[in-house]
Formats: C-alpha cells, structure tokens, sequence
C-alpha cells in the first residue's frame, strides 16, 4: 500500500506513491476526513510537494485539507535553508490570511439586547464587501511603512495600543520586509484597501465562549464561559494576490537557470538563497505586514463600536495569528537542530510552552492556536504542544475547509431563507453581498469539531475554549 | 459561435471553459468569463478604452498573464472590461484595446472577488476546429 494508516489519525504517503517523491507524505486526519480528502487531489498534491528539491521532514497535510493550486490548502513545507527552495505557491495568493480574536469584559447576555445595533454600527464601520475601498487614504511613502512596519505603523496612527503587539505572531512586524521588493501594480490594489475586510470566506464575529477544555489555559488567554469575543478573518487583500501572481511568474522564469524543474507549474520555486528568492521573502514580508495592520485596524474600529454601543471597548487582544506563511524557523530534524523555511498554506503555527517566540504571559502553557469555523457553526482556540514541534514544525490545522462548491451551495437556499435560519439559530448576520453569503453557508464546509478533533486526539494542539457566534458580519 | 465560454466549478475551485474560432477570440472569450465571473449579467458600458501589450515565456504564461491584467485593472483601477480587440497575438506576446467603463457600486453589484488566475490544470488546446481553454482562479 502507498498510504499506510499508521494510527488512528495519521495515514503516512510512501515514496512509492508516486515516482519523483524526495520525502514522505503524511496526512493527519480520522477515516472520515481522510474518505473527504481522497475525494480530491489533495494526496496527490502533497506527493507533489515532497518532489521539491531541499525540503526536510515530511510533506505535510492536516485534517482540514483539501485541494489547492499546486500546494494543497492545508499544507506544510520546510525547505532546508542551505539547499532548500521558497515557493511562492506554498504561502499562496492570501499572503498572512489569518485571524484574530479579541476578549470582552461582557458576557453574552449583557450583549444580546444590543446586538442588531452592534452588528449595525460594525458594518457602518468596517468597510467590507468586493470592490470596497477602504476609509484611509495612503500616500505613497504612507503604504511603505505600513508594508515595513505592518501593525506598529497602525499603532503608530492611533489604531490600537502599544500593549496589543505582544499578542501578535512576529509581534505584527516582519522586520524582513522591503516594500521595494514589491510591485508598483501590488501596491496599487493595495492602497485604497487598507483596513477592509474583503469578501468571500473573510467574516468579523460576534461569539460567547460555550465550553472550556482547559482551565488553566482559557484563564491564561482571558477566556472564560459565557464571555463575548470578536473574531476577525482577514488577510493582505489585493495587495498580497498581486505579490504572489507577480513572483509565481518571476520563479516559473528563473527556474531552469537553477536547474529546477517542477510537476505542476503552480509549485514554481527559486533557492532560498537565490536574489529571486530573497526578494520573493521581502515581498512576502512586506505583504505580511499589510495584513498584520489590517486586523490591528478592523480591530480597532469594533473596539469604537463596543464603546459607542455598549459603553466600553476594553477588548483585549487575545492573539492573531497567520495561516498562509513562511517563516525562518530551528527546529529538530532527524535529532539535529537546524533553520528551516517553513510555508505554511492553509496551517497555523502551534509553538508549545517554553518556545522563545511566544509571548511572555502565555510562556508556561503554549501558543494560543485560532481555528475559524464556517459561518454560524463554531470556533475554537487550541494551544500549541511539544508533539506539534516533534511532527509537524509547530503547525496545526487552520480551518474548516471547504466540502461543496459555491454553486452548489447557493442552490436550494436563498440568501433571505438563509438569514432566516440563521437568525431561529440565534446568530444575526450583515452581508454586503446576498450571493456571496448563499456561498458560505456552513453546509458548504467540512464540520470544524471533527477537525479540531482529529488535530486535539493526534496531540498536534490541545482544545482550549469553544466559541459560538451570535452575530457575523461578511463581506 | 454561440456559447463564449462556460464556468466550472468544484469544491474549492471556480474556473473556465472558454471557446474561440481563433486564438485571439479564445483570450477575449476568457476575459469575458472572467468578468461574469466577477459582475455577473450586468450590462457594462464602453465608455473607456485603454491598450495593454503583454510579453510572456509561452502561451500559457500569456493566457495567466492577460487574465492577471484584466484582474489589476479591475481591483487597482476599478476598470471593468466589456470588450477587447487583441489586434496582435503570438504565442508570447499579445496587444489588445479594451473597452469598459469604471465599476459603480450603484449600478454594478459584484458576484465574486477573484484574487488570481492561475495554473492549475491550464490547458489550450483545438478541439474539432475550436480553440479550448480551461483555467482555474482563486476566490
């Protein structure tokens, strides 16, 4: 057998899978997932992943996976940083997708009698939807720092406080970036869509906590039952689509000078080392950093619409985390400490307790893990484990991932029925397109419990709280 | 030719059957789905034009590449295609007039935010006479 089950959540791809194949595969998942996941081409995928050159480990899937361009959504990738590769594809054309949750002193009964409000003054607030421009206009110079300095520009402009960018990953900056390294067109889709949501399966969340899996956890993060939060699911906008269209054909043109060839077009890789691939990490960097101030700034705003609806806007920033990335990171390898270039597509970082690079107050317990659920289903914050940084480079699962096509979706349902039994569910939606919000209904997804499951029973990152929405708003 | 192209669509994915004649009425066609992918039926104006010239490794790459333009054009300049004349096309290199006018949220409501064309399962090929593209984007 080319997959082999090795335990009840992990099915391993043998090199024999398929010819070219450099490492192993493996998927982490339960039967169930794993019978979504071969539906697609996402093994396939992944074996085409372990052809590049100067990847260690293994090639890697999680139990949200399912199939993308090139890369599967829901991969992992570490390239050896002296030999190794960067692939523009394998962090993807959302560059710094991720999400970001915040803590309220309110409980959820003291939100629901204002909640319409609430959602009403977010959606006044928030610009969202295709084709919206943002409320802040750049100029030039203004877009280079945001794209150096990414979330300390937004505090820096009075989005937020000094005390947030603690509890962003790489503290909302990655110093590596250099706003030269990206294109003129990049900036230009960029500039007016600075602090927007965008659209698609991009939402800002109303939620209570329903469950908490880890006492000791949950009080570390803030989190406690009946608790309302914000989550918010955004990313770098135009800006980084343009960034990864730009550098996927720069690598498909400089691959043969570095005598690379690759099995699907949509995996285009340079050398780490290379200047194409230095730069394609500048520009990622930078793109990263749009992303890192966009949440500050969307966090900003419903902070202002807490305390102009409910009297106060104390929402302290949980954490924010990324899910499309790659970062430089040491881990061990075959028992040798060594750097490695980490893409992350569609995974989260999960670092455990003690790792240098999580926050100071989260030290003795771990990284706190944000998972997304579809619209009106669940969210979850997990927390980053030792075992995640022995399998899988730190990284866990990101989402729910997508089970039915957008026009499969829309049909049966329309948009107003869909409010409708949202709404006799208790959750209040605001969506900027009616047809956009028939796409996300949470039928179209996988179930996030199950895949939160399969990544909490394979010890990959450990269930801390569970969150349900009350009230979305969708571009 | 009756039909222009026809929209695929799979779990995560949405993409592109396009037809043509020619090669250059193929491309066209392809940026015509393109746009009703992203506005729908709605009926755009030609009040603007502007010209593009494109240079690519291959055909391919020129395909991504001129469906790439009309996605800048539309989220950098908010320039929404109604038409375009390629009136040169080789297989690395093309330039076309476009015709459009700018997106009004008053008059146009957006069905899709696309981020990118890419190359996953990008084919051309002459079926029975007619120029066939299949390309996937990212939503």
């Amino acid at each position: 057998m080319d997959v082999k089950q090795i335990d009840k959540y992990r099915f391993l791809i043998q090199k024999s899978f398929q010819k070219g194949m450099l490492i192993e595969g493996m998927i982490y998942a339960d039967e169930e997932l794993m019978e979504a996941i071969q539906r697609d081409e996402t093994i396939k995928q992944v074996a085409n992943v372990a052809t590049l050159p100067g990847l260690v480990g293994r090639s890697l899937a999680m139990p949200d996976a399912h199939q993308g361009y090139g890369f599967a959504i829901g991969g992992v990738a570490a390239a050896n940083i002296n030999d190794g590769i960067v692939s523009a594809g394998g962090v993807g054309f959302d560059i710094n997708c991720g999400v970001r949750l915040m803590a309220s002193d309110f409980t959820v009964d003291e939100v629901k009698p204002k909640l319409d409000a609430l959602l009403n003054q977010m959606f006044r607030d928030v610009p969202c939807g295709t084709g919206k421009s943002g409320v802040i206009n750049l100029a030039y110079n203004d877009l280079d720092r945001v794209l150096k300095n990414g979330a300390v520009w937004a505090i820096e402009n009075g989005f937020g406080s000094p005390e947030d960018l603690e509890h962003i990953e790489e503290n909302g900056k990655m110093p590596s970036a250099e706003p030269s390294e990206v294109s003129d067109r990049a900036k230009e889709r960029g500039r007016d869509q600075l602090g927007t949501l965008g659209s698609g399966n991009h939402f800002a969340e109303i939620q209570y906590v329903v469950e908490i899996y880890d006492e000791e956890s949950a009080r570390i993060f803030g989190l406690r039952k009946d608790q309302v939060t914000i989550l918010i699911h955004s990313g770098s906008r135009g800006l980084g689509h343009q960034v990864c269209t730009d550098y996927l054909d720069i690598m498909q043109e400089r691959m043969p000078k570095y005598g690379i060839r690759v099995v699907d077009k949509q995996l285009a890789c340079v050398p780490i080392k290379s200047t194409e691939g230095q730069n394609y990490l500048a520009a990622m960097a930078a793109a990263a950093n749009f992303a890192y101030a966009n949440r500050q700034m969307i966090g900003h705003w419903i902070r202002q619409a807490f305390e102009k609806v409910m009297g106060s806007g104390n929402l302290k920033l949980v954490y924010d985390v990324p899910h499309n990335i790659a970062k430089f990171e040491e881990h061990i390898v075959e028992n040798r400490k060594m750097k490695v270039l980490v893409h992350r597509k569609g995974a989260t970082r999960a670092f455990p307790k003690h790792h240098p690079e999580i926050p100071k107050d989260y030290y003795e317990v771990g990284q706190p893990v944000l998972i997304p659920g579809s619209m009106g289903t669940c969210s979850y914050v997990l927390v980053g484990t030792d075992r995640a940084m022995k399998e899988t480079f730190g990284s866990t699962c990101h989402g729910a991932g997508r089970a039915m096509s957008r026009h499969a979706a829309k049909k049966n349902i329309s948009a107003d029925e869909l409010i409708r039994q949202l709404s006799q569910k208790g959750i209040h939606v605001k969506g900027a397109s009616k047809s956009g919000l028939t796409e996300e209904k949470p039928e179209a997804y996988k179930d996030v419990s199950k895949v939160v499951d399969v990544v909490h029973n394979a010890g990959i990152a450990l269930k801390v709280a569970k969150m349900v929405p009350i009230g979305v708003i969708k571009g | 030719m009756e039909k222009r192209y026809k929209i695929l669509e799979h779990p995560a994915d949405i993409g592109l059957e396009a037809y043509g004649a020619s090669l250059e009425e193929m491309f066209v066609n392809c940026a015509l789905g393109l746009i009703n992918i992203i506005a729908g039926d709605v009926i755009i104006n030609n009040s603007e034009s502007l010209e593009i010239s494109i240079s690519a490794l291959n055909i391919e790459n020129l395909l991504v590449k001129w469906l790439s333009e009309i996605l800048y054009l539309f989220d950098a300049k908010k320039f929404l295609m109604s038409f375009a004349n390629i009136d040169y096309l080789s297989d690395t290199f093309l330039r076309a007039k476009l015709s459009g006018e700018k997106y009004n949220p008053e008059k146009h409501e957006l069905k899709l935010y696309v981020k990118a064309a890419t190359y996953h399962k990008l084919k051309i090929e002459k079926r029975n006479g007619i120029w066939t593209c299949y390309v996937y984007f990212d939503v």
